[in-house]
């Protein structure tokens, strides 16, 4: 008889512990993270600008990006993939350890792009070299935030005369320039 | 009594007037040693060469055979077989019939130079060429050869098809209407009308170049708009020239008035300096290579074109813009130069670039805009270069020019105002004389007359931009 007892018992308790398990989203008001996959990440394709193996042009290379919800998430992730370099034969631009402190964009298109220290102290000269660099970021920037008609480049906060000194970054650069 | 007389003589020679500027010194930039050649020898209506200057060229070795009158020139894996009288010549595995016998003269057998296009194509046989400008038969160079131009007239559009080796070598190097310029990589093996009266081209000459060919072109104010189209699987160039502008054709360089220029007063602006000491490759520091050809052009613009000069800094220290804009509007420049070696990523050409201000089509010189003259135009101080675009650009052909015609190319010009112009009140433009990043440029600018070689190019630049002809 006992026996009996103890074994219902059981049994109750493991019914219980199984609605409980099934039952238990609805329970604890946490939704469950959802499991990843492809359709739910979002990639969005970007088109980023280096240098040609000759360095005397720009070459563009397409990219799939995790898609970003706010634009500073969006032009960091331009900002590292430009840092990190083409995947073929062309010629990354922007020095290493480069990184987006604050980007803002106004309602005429103006943005305004404040970048790490590195992008300064790590340019190491040349004209050829500063034009591409700069017109690396104007294209990228432009081409995948299409709201961009001018960029205003700014390092660490404070604004830059220039580059490497060939030519002057105290205006807004418009777009349709570069 | 003759101390009198003898003062009297000094005092006549110090105020006599300087004595005038010696014969203008054509300062033709000295050609490479020119492509190998050989002289053509006439005979009636036959064009002959020399076997002799034949395998020369062909860098062939010879054996005679004198009891048949044969002579093979050996090339590599390739074999060319001449026989006296015989207008029959073995090349390789072919027989080939050429319009006349070879023949012998003076001992030594001679070939009817059309056997010249028989000869193997590969690239480890010379590739030759008949020039008739000079009537000889040359070797020629990497960049092959360029051609004959045709002109062909038509309604609002004049083409100047120019046959060429390697059309994608072709560029446009100046953009002015009387001095239109076109570079090639090959070897001029063609002919020049003498003048031409088809508007808008004026005139065609050739012009002297360290390499390759260099055509410049005269054109009147019908011509609007060109564009360069460049065929490769024809192996032609055409230049086309319309009457009318639009967005499928590019703009010439706006001009200025005509006749010598003022070229009182240079300034030269060394780059970077102190703490900013610009490119830095191999060893070589761009700060103090830009000094170094400062203080060597000051000595040439002196004795040549006999202007004051000034140099923004004459030692290692950092000036800033408005330091450097400073001293050249205090000096009154009639022309501010602005030194620099460029770097680039990747493995670069090498050559030169200028930047200068941005001189719009309607523009004209000491204009905005194409505003006209009188009219007031609000500017801000830093772009004051501004106002001297026209003549900032035309500064930057004529330098960019000479540089090409002595193979310290290819140019680019840029316009953009650059940083070191900012607030000058003069013409002028930053030059990257050369890449240090191309071991080519490197090597030739720090030897020493290399350096000297740079430096009498700008002058001559300069002297092209002060006569305007």
């Amino acid at each position: 008889m006992l026996k009996r007892v103890i074994v219902g018992a059981l049994i109750v308790a493991v019914l219980a512990w199984a609605v409980w398990r099934l039952s238990a989203p609805e329970r604890a008001g946490a939704p469950l993270p959802a499991r990843p996959d492809s359709m739910s990440t979002g990639l969005r394709a970007a088109r980023l600008f280096f240098a040609a193996p000759s360095g005397d042009s720009l070459v563009s290379e397409s990219r799939d990006l995790p898609e970003s919800g706010t634009l500073h998430e969006r032009v960091a992730s331009l900002i590292a993939e430009l840092v990190r370099g083409p995947r073929g034969t062309a010629v990354g631009l922007l020095p290493p350890g480069t990184l987006l402190l604050h980007v803002y964009l106004d309602d005429r298109g103006l943005m305004t792009l404040d970048l790490s220290s590195e992008f300064l102290s790590g340019f190491r000269g040349g004209s050829t070299a500063e034009g591409l660099t700069i017109a690396s970021l104007v294209r990228t920037l432009s081409a995948n935030v299409t709201e961009t008609r001018r960029l205003q480049i700014v390092c660490a906060g404070e604004p830059i005369p220039t580059l490497g000194g060939h030519l002057p970054l105290d205006r807004p650069l418009d777009v349709q320039d570069w | 009594m003759r101390a009198p007389i003898a003062a009297a003589a000094l005092a006549l020679l110090l105020a006599a007037p300087p004595a005038p500027h010696g014969p203008r010194v054509a300062h033709v930039p000295e050609r490479a040693p020119g492509p190998d050649s050989a002289p053509v020898r006439n005979l009636g209506d036959e064009r002959l060469i020399g076997a002799n200057d034949l395998a020369r060229l062909l860098d062939a070795t010879k054996f005679w055979r004198g009891d048949v009158r044969k002579l093979e020139l050996r090339v590599h894996s390739h074999r060319v077989l001449l026989t006296a009288d015989n207008p029959y010549v073995i090349v390789d595995e072919s027989t080939v019939r050429l319009p006349s016998p070879v023949r012998s003269l003076g001992g030594e057998l001679h070939a009817p130079i059309a056997l010249i296009d028989s000869l193997p194509g590969d690239s480890t046989v010379n590739r030759l060429a008949y020039d008739p400008r000079g009537d000889q038969v040359v070797v020629l160079p990497p960049g092959g050869m360029v051609g004959t131009p045709r002109l062909i007239v038509g309604e609002g559009v004049t083409r100047l098809v120019i046959p060429a080796d390697r059309p994608q070598d072709a560029a446009v190097v100046a953009r002015a209407r009387a001095h239109f310029r076109l570079r090639f990589a090959g070897y001029f093996a063609g002919v020049l009308p003498d003048s031409t009266r088809q508007r808008p081209l004026t005139g065609i000459h050739l012009l002297p170049a360290v390499s390759g060919t260099v055509l410049e072109l005269a054109l009147s104010s019908e011509a609007q708009g060109f564009r360069l189209v460049r065929d490769v699987a024809a192996k032609k160039v055409t230049l086309e020239f319309s009457r009318v502008a639009g967005e499928a054709w590019e703009s010439f360089a706006p001009e200025g008035p005509p006749g010598p220029r003022a070229l009182r007063i240079v300034v030269l602006d060394p780059g970077h300096g102190g703490a900013d000491a610009g490119v830095t490759a191999e060893g070589v520091v761009e700060k103090s290579l830009a000094l170094e050809l400062a203080k060597r052009l000051k000595g040439e613009i002196e004795h040549r074109l006999h202007a004051r000069v000034f140099l923004t800094r004459e030692d290692d220290r950092t000036l800033d813009v408005q330091q450097r804009a400073e001293a050249a509007n205090r000096a009154r420049a009639d022309v501010v130069l602005s030194l620099h070696f460029d770097g680039g990523p990747g493995t670069p050409d090498g050559g030169a670039s200028a930047l200068c201000a941005p001189a719009d089509v309607g523009s004209t010189a000491g204009q905005l805009g194409g505003m006209g003259p009188g009219a007031i135009v609000m500017l801000p101080w830093r772009d004051v270069a501004s106002r001297h675009a026209v003549e900032s650009r035309a500064l930057a052909e004529a330098v960019l020019s000479s540089l090409e015609l002595r193979g310290m190319g290819p140019t680019h010009l840029i316009e953009r105002l650059p940083y070191p112009l900012l607030g000058v009140n003069a013409p002028g433009l930053l030059l990257e004389c050369a890449t240090l990043d191309s071991p080519r440029d490197r090597e030739r600018v720090t030897h020493d007359d290399g350096l000297t070689a740079l430096a009498r190019a700008i002058v001559d630049g300069l002297d092209a931009y002060r006569r305007n002809d």
